[in-house]
């Protein structure tokens, strides 16, 4: 007969979480893991953010010194829209005092993932402020009826 | 040369706050940790070149991510205070995880009241939606006792009324007023997640209102834009600590109980 005790589905699920958060965290150092500028391709990846309302995704970038009339934003996919905005001047690393490091930036580049499906194609955009935000109108793949 | 040690009294063996030079007594004891905006760290930044404070004192302590920060070639702990006859400025150039916040505020806290600090002044931010269509932005204060809130509402500062206030400048607050040491709270409208020098602006004109503590801030705003790109990489961190500490929970509405 197995001495094996028996785990109740409180102590199942409190594992699966811890696990959860693990990967969760484990996964948050890999993205955080690398650089947030790229020195072969000169481009900085700007901050961004994503709040999802009822209706629409809004996704904000944070892009200091951008020149407006160099902003692009587009949709590489159903999900995911790519940006890139020229900055005003070149940015060097010594610029911040750092001199281990030798490059130049003019360009701000990120892609970014949409968590909810929505129309791409009816995508706005404004920049005030520095402040690139693009709102998308969220897709109603389905609705289940209230009986 | 470190001539003294002070020993946080709460944790902590833990921390360590070593002094490079004469303390003064008596003075005005201000915070600048990274949160929302990163309105602290930038005021605090600001408020060091412009008043031209030195290093006095720096935090050592294994609760510290292991990690130096190289200036000129030379290591400094990442928690410092500077100042000078009449200011001592705790400023930290990381984010602060959740977990060890409180040793490390409390050991900054009974540091300063142990050179009889006459007040403490966190300077931080609050953040608003469509922050970028803010045509004025406020700040609000919130305070450690009745007498302290009245000041701060007598030189014509908004008080934050009810709500929830999370990270190290609700430390500050709570711990002083448990001990009795006067202290406040100034919050600048903000980004949530975007580094905002106008908000560190206006944050330190209230500043200046409060304790007479005045500098220009022009080449803050003039700076703008050079502060936002060099902030990213620490703005990036913080985002990370304060969802661990759930910030989000400023938004909520909270049950009037007592």
């Amino acid at each position: 007969m197995s001495s094996r005790k028996k785990r109740s589905i409180f102590d199942i699920m409190g594992e699966y979480f811890e696990n959860l958060e693990e990967m969760a965290e484990q996964l948050e150092e890999t993205l955080m893991g690398r650089p947030s500028w790229n020195q072969k391709a000169c481009t900085m990846e700007p901050l961004h953010d994503i709040m999802v309302t009822p209706t629409e995704a809004i996704v904000t970038f944070d892009l200091p010194y951008t020149q407006e009339n160099t902003i692009q934003v587009k949709p590489i996919d159903k999900n995911t829209i790519e940006i890139s905005a020229k900055m005003r001047r070149r940015i060097r690393f010594d610029d911040f005092g750092i001199t281990h490091y030798k490059g130049e930036f003019q360009t701000f580049h990120c892609h970014t993932r949409i968590p909810v499906p929505v129309y791409m194609d009816k995508m706005e955009i404004r920049f005030k402020k520095g402040i690139l935000e693009v709102r998308l109108p969220r897709k109603r793949e389905y609705i289940i009826p209230i009986e | 040369m470190v001539s003294r040690v002070f020993w946080g009294m709460n944790l902590s063996d833990e921390v360590k706050i070593l002094e490079k030079k004469e303390v003064p007594l008596g003075a005005i004891m201000l915070y600048g940790f990274p949160d929302v905006g990163l309105v602290g760290v930038i005021a605090a930044s600001h408020l060091i070149s412009e008043l031209d404070l030195r290093e006095i004192a720096y935090m050592d302590s294994r609760l510290l991510p292991p990690m130096i920060v190289l200036h000129e070639g030379l290591p400094h702990s990442p928690i410092r205070i500077f100042g000078n006859h009449d200011i001592l400025l705790a400023v930290s150039e990381t984010a602060i995880s959740a977990d060890t916040i409180y040793p490390i505020m409390n050991a900054l806290i009974d540091w300063g009241k142990g050179k009889n600090v006459r007040m403490m002044v966190s300077l931080s931010g609050i953040p608003i939606q469509d922050r970028q269509d803010a045509q004025e932005l406020k700040v609000f204060a919130a305070a450690s006792s009745p007498e302290m809130l009245k000041m701060v509402q007598d030189k014509g500062v908004e008080i934050l009324n009810e709500g929830y206030m999370v990270g190290p400048q609700a430390i500050v607050l709570q711990s002083c007023a448990r001990i009795g040491l006067p202290a406040i709270t100034l919050l600048g409208q903000c980004f949530l997640n975007y580094p905002d020098p106008e908000a560190a602006a206006k944050v330190l004109k209230e500043l200046a209102n409060i304790t007479g503590v005045k500098v220009d801030v022009s080449k803050l705003l003039e700076k703008g834009d050079e502060i936002r790109l060099r902030a990213r990489d620490i703005m990036k961190r913080t985002q990370q600590e304060m969802s661990k500490m759930k910030k989000t929970r400023e938004y909520d509405i909270p049950v009037y109980v007592s």
